[in-house]
């Protein structure tokens, strides 16, 4: 899902840097109030937590492997605001060491991964656990459908950027995208449930950073 | 472990290696500018970017079929593009083929767009291979800090890229331990303990995150970094500035003669 450069037009390209690099100016400011001078050291090895998760692959059916993203784990465990602080960080290195993504597509990337992923993660794990309770099964629940949705919308989205970009037909690749990432969101949503029941074992204090610092 | 694919060719000593990071980085993103906005179809104008982008690398003593395999990572993008161009119905069909049931045609309009997307790519990723191989990361984030780039961010940034290292080390040594005890089982158990590794990984990165950070604050941290030698450009900065914007913008400029 890390869009290269070339595959979305100028227009779309620059207004998702402004709009990243706007939110992202903001996530820096909220995190250093919660975080005040711990927030560098933290922040840092947190990124480096992400990025290295997302390079452990884990066999899927017929020889295929999937990774992880990230991005809704990292909010419900530190905060919407702190997951896209990290998941720029971890989307600038993968951008500038790996070309892995473009750079005047990264805006676009934060756009989708971070600001999408990490909001949408958070406050649809909030809401469920809101509702249902702080029992441990909604909990893991809430975990998993966060986790799919956040895979799923910044899909969505990435296909919308390609689509206004005029690269792809719009009308075919927003269900293709859609439903494909539906299915590989399944795995994300169960690798965010399985994360959150073994610190909901071993650390049940870190899981409440995440709303202290909201 | 081996991390060598990280910075590999950042010690060569070229004309490129030597500029400002500043430099480089202003000039990447002005050149990946300038090949987005190129008209579809000005073909002539790409190859006049790639030569570019060509004098470039050969100029910096990269390996070219270094670049040129690092450039391949654009190729499931563009898969996923050539999936959709059947689906392109406007325009005078180029040809069709009936697979199974389904009858599947290519029209001209599909593939044009193909081949501009994939050149635009291709000249992007090439001109990202040549920033990121000619520059340490270290100077790079120093160079983007002196183009205005919040502090904090470029902090976590080096924070994060000394790290990487660590916590790869951690991932691939669980990774190898998991593959041979692996004993197979369902995806679900799988799922569950994959799960499990990345958030022991999760746990252990919030602890050193946390040991770090009392290291820190007892030898004296107080959220301020000091830096020695800030950048300075130098006039080979300036003449490669002066020259690489001029040819940029000339073929705008005979687009626009024209």
């Amino acid at each position: 899902m890390h869009i290269p450069d070339g595959f979305i037009s100028a227009p779309v390209a620059v207004g998702g840097v402004v709009v990243a690099a706007g939110a992202v100016a903001c996530a820096v400011k909220v995190t250093n109030r919660g975080l005040g001078e711990k927030q560098v050291p933290l922040m840092g090895v947190l990124a480096a937590f992400i990025f290295a998760a997302q390079m452990l692959n884990f066999p899927v059916a017929g020889g295929t492997s999937g990774h992880f993203m990230g991005a809704a784990l990292a909010a419900i465990l530190l905060g919407p605001w702190a997951g896209l602080l990290i998941m720029t960080c971890v989307l600038l290195v993968q951008c500038l060491v790996f070309q892995d993504g473009g750079l005047l597509a990264l805006g676009a990337n934060v756009f989708n991964m971070g600001i999408v992923g990490c909001f949408l993660g958070y406050y649809i794990y909030q809401g469920v656990t809101l509702l249902m309770g702080n029992k441990r099964v909604v909990v893991l629940v809430a975990g998993g459908i966060a986790g799919w949705a956040a895979i799923v919308v910044a899909a969505l989205f990435c296909a919308l950027e390609l689509g206004i970009s005029g690269t792809v037909p719009l009308h075919v690749v927003l269900p293709a995208m859609g439903g494909v990432h539906a299915l590989i969101g399944i795995g994300e949503g169960l690798i965010t449930a399985a994360v959150l029941a073994l610190v909901l074992a071993t650390r049940p204090d870190l899981m409440r950073l995440g709303s202290q610092r909201a | 472990m081996k991390h060598s694919f990280i910075d590999q060719y950042c010690d060569l000593d070229s004309f490129i290696h030597r500029l400002d990071p500043r430099t480089k980085f202003v000039a990447s993103l002005a050149f990946i500018l300038a090949v987005l906005l190129t008209p579809a179809g000005k073909w002539w104008m790409f190859v006049f970017y790639f030569l570019i982008v060509l004098g470039l690398l050969i100029f910096s003593r990269l390996p070219p079929t270094y670049a040129l395999k690092r450039s391949l990572a654009v190729i499931p993008f563009v898969l996923l593009i050539a999936i959709f161009i059947p689906f392109f119905k406007e325009g005078e069909i180029a040809g069709s083929y009936n697979i199974w049931l389904w009858k599947i045609s290519v029209t001209y309009s599909g593939l044009f767009v193909l081949a501009n997307v994939v050149a635009k790519a291709w000249l992007c990723i090439l001109c990202l291979i040549l920033l990121s191989s000619t520059t340490k990361l270290t100077e790079l984030l120093r160079g983007l800090q002196q183009l205005g780039v919040p502090q904090a961010i470029v902090l976590i940034l080096s924070f994060m890229y000394r790290y990487i290292f660590v916590l790869m080390d951690e991932a691939m040594r669980m990774q190898q331990a998991y593959q041979s005890r692996d004993i197979g089982g369902s995806l679900l158990r799988r799922l569950k303990t994959f799960g499990n590794m990345i958030g022991a990984l999760f746990i252990r990165s919030y602890e050193r995150g946390e040991r770090i950070y009392a290291a820190m604050v007892s030898r004296g941290f107080d959220g301020q970094v000091r830096i020695l030698n800030p950048l300075r450009l130098k006039g080979a900065d300036v003449f490669f500035g002066v020259v690489f914007g001029v040819l940029l913008m000339s073929p705008y400029i005979i687009l626009l003669v024209q």
